[in-house]
């Protein structure tokens, strides 16, 4: 065990370290939080939407007239399906941060060289008629959404490896001192601009002539496709989980250097449910894993599931030291968050303790997919439940209002206990033993 | 005495910083003490006397200390020990010692 534990700490971390810190991977993960505070509140409208009580859609058309779902979904629109547009400025806003360039002009020219590249046209099928013909003068929202998350991505990273790299070699247009810095800098950004816009409309016109078509085709063929096939597979999430845990294992925080690399991966998969979810809430929704599989389903506690091993240390402890700490860990444990517990108990660097907060979260991701995929629970909808939403509360909600996904939840809590139980007997018991070794020796040292 | 801790999200250091104002108090120490997620840092740091880092995101230590090299502000990790068992006292220690 303790050739395990050094074999993560001299192979494994150095690895997860470079990972987590680099400039690329860091930018995506940091951009892409800047849709999520919009992501939430475009689920509240989709939950309200879409409530699951019978009769309620007539009672709503009766107050608010017939086209009162779409009115509502409004917001919905403008959260979801420009993801990639705040994803493609977020995401070249904070790598220019990181190289010292403004990172305001970065993020314009980022949008810009997004829309550069998405045609400007949609199909659309008039009403009588039974062909599509194609429509120009639109943005396609198809693409701004997360259909184009990646290609948003990449220009993002492409135009502020250029901007940045012009920036830096000084080629730019100087003005004279007593010139507003903001009228200034506006020039500065002037011909690394024209440089990006150049490569990108040149890369546009080249792929035009070939059978792609579209920077967006070549995008979703060669790369989302394998990545979304890979992301979307009962295996590749048993992989994700795997790596978590190990990382957490030494202390480090897992899911933010993993989701660093599967979040753009993940948070697609989610979008399309959401798509299917929105047009007809009783349809088949495509994924099973998203986002919210593993905020919600797995990491009830925390990474390691541990709500369950904090449960039995209030209700089982009979170490002090395992008394207190499930004390310190059950109210932050309720909104999933459990340093208290990885640091206090310690898991962290625990052989004991490491194997059921492995074990723990493989066996639910296998449990939970299972049971989404034999349709025995209802997958999630893609709304975008917070993943500090304490467990039965987020299963309802993020499966669109159905019971059986807080049922899941309280069965994957129960299997957690399960396999915590006979190690936290055990590291009980050694506490315990320590405690009393303690309290004897404190008692014999006493002089008589 | 400005100290700014910082985690992945600032969640759990934020359940840190509310141990920490207390033995602040015990102490009759006047000190803001405020918790930010990593990407936040920036942003807050120039306000900040003393940055401290959860042990889980500790692989940003180096670009950190770079930060804070900047500006004359120590920057540290908090022990896993003191940081598992919420122990404001002794993290509040740690941080006036590095301020020293």
């Amino acid at each position: 065990m303790t050739g395990f534990i050094s074999f993560l700490e001299n192979r494994v971390m150095p690895v997860a370290g470079r990972i987590a810190e680099q400039k690329h991977l860091q930018a995506i993960r940091d951009g892409i939080i800047l849709t999520m505070p919009l992501l939430i509140i475009g689920s509240l409208f989709l939950i309200i939407g879409f409530i699951p009580i019978p009769g309620y859609s007539d009672f709503m058309s009766g107050i608010f007239g017939d086209k009162w779902l779409t009115k509502l979904l409004y917001p919905v629109n403008a959260t979801f399906d420009i993801m990639a547009l705040i994803v493609g400025f977020g995401v070249a806003y904070r790598l220019a941060e990181k190289y010292k360039v403004d990172p305001l002009s970065a993020g314009a020219i980022s949008v810009a060289s997004f829309l550069l590249a998405t045609p400007y046209t949609t199909m659309f099928t008039p009403e009588g008629a039974s062909t599509a013909v194609e429509v120009g003068g639109v943005i396609p929202v198809a693409l701004m959404g997360s259909k184009g998350l990646f290609v948003a991505m990449i220009l993002a990273l492409l135009s502020t490896e250029i901007y940045r790299k012009i920036i830096q070699k000084k080629i730019v247009i100087t003005m004279p001192d007593g010139v507003p810095p903001a009228v200034a800098r506006s020039f500065v950004a002037l011909i690394p601009a024209a440089v990006v816009i150049l490569v990108v409309w040149l890369l546009r016109i080249l792929i035009e002539n070939t059978s792609f078509q579209s920077i967006h085709n070549i995008v979703s063929d060669l790369l989302v496709g394998p990545l979304n096939a890979l992301g979307s597979s009962m295996f590749g999430a048993i992989i994700a989980v795997l790596l978590v845990q190990l990382l957490w294992s030494l202390g480090l925080h897992g899911a933010a250097i993993v989701g660093g690399v599967m979040d753009p991966i993940w948070l697609s998969l989610m979008d399309q449910n959401r798509a299917v979810f929105q047009a007809d809430p009783t349809g088949e929704l495509p994924n099973v894993i998203t986002k919210q599989f593993f905020d919600l389903w797995i990491y009830a506690g925390g990474s390691g599931a541990t709500l369950a091993l904090v449960v039995l240390m209030i209700l089982r402890a009979r170490s002090e030291q395992m008394k207190n700490i499930g004390r310190l860990s059950i109210g932050p444990g309720l909104f999933n968050i459990n340093e208290p517990v990885t640091f206090g108990m310690p898991i962290v660097m625990n052989p004991l303790l490491i194997i059921p907060f492995i074990i723990a979260p493989i066996a639910l991701v296998i449990v939970s997919y299972l049971a989404m995929e034999l349709g025995w629970v209802a997958r999630p909808s893609g709304v975008a439940v917070p993943w500090t939403t304490p467990p039965i509360i987020s299963g309802y909600l993020a499966t669109g209002g159905k019971i059986s996904g807080s049922v899941l939840q309280l069965v994957n809590f129960v299997i957690s206990l399960l396999i915590y139980y006979p190690f936290f007997r055990l590291w009980d018991k050694q506490k315990l033993a320590e405690e009393r070794a303690e309290t004897k020796s404190a008692e014999t040292s006493v002089p008589l | 005495m400005n100290i700014l801790l910082c985690c992945n999200a600032g969640m759990s250091t934020s359940l840190l910083v509310q141990k920490m104002e207390q033995a602040a108090k015990d102490k009759g120490l006047n000190a803001r003490i405020w918790a930010v997620s990593a990407d936040e840092v920036k942003r807050h740091i120039d306000q900040a006397d003393v940055l401290l880092l959860g042990p889980q995101v500790r692989y940003k230590l180096s670009e950190m200390k770079k930060e804070g090299e900047a500006r004359g502000i120590p920057v540290d990790v908090i022990s896993t020990t003191d940081y598992g068992t919420l122990n404001g006292k002794n993290v509040l220690e740690f941080a006036l010692r590095l301020k020293k």
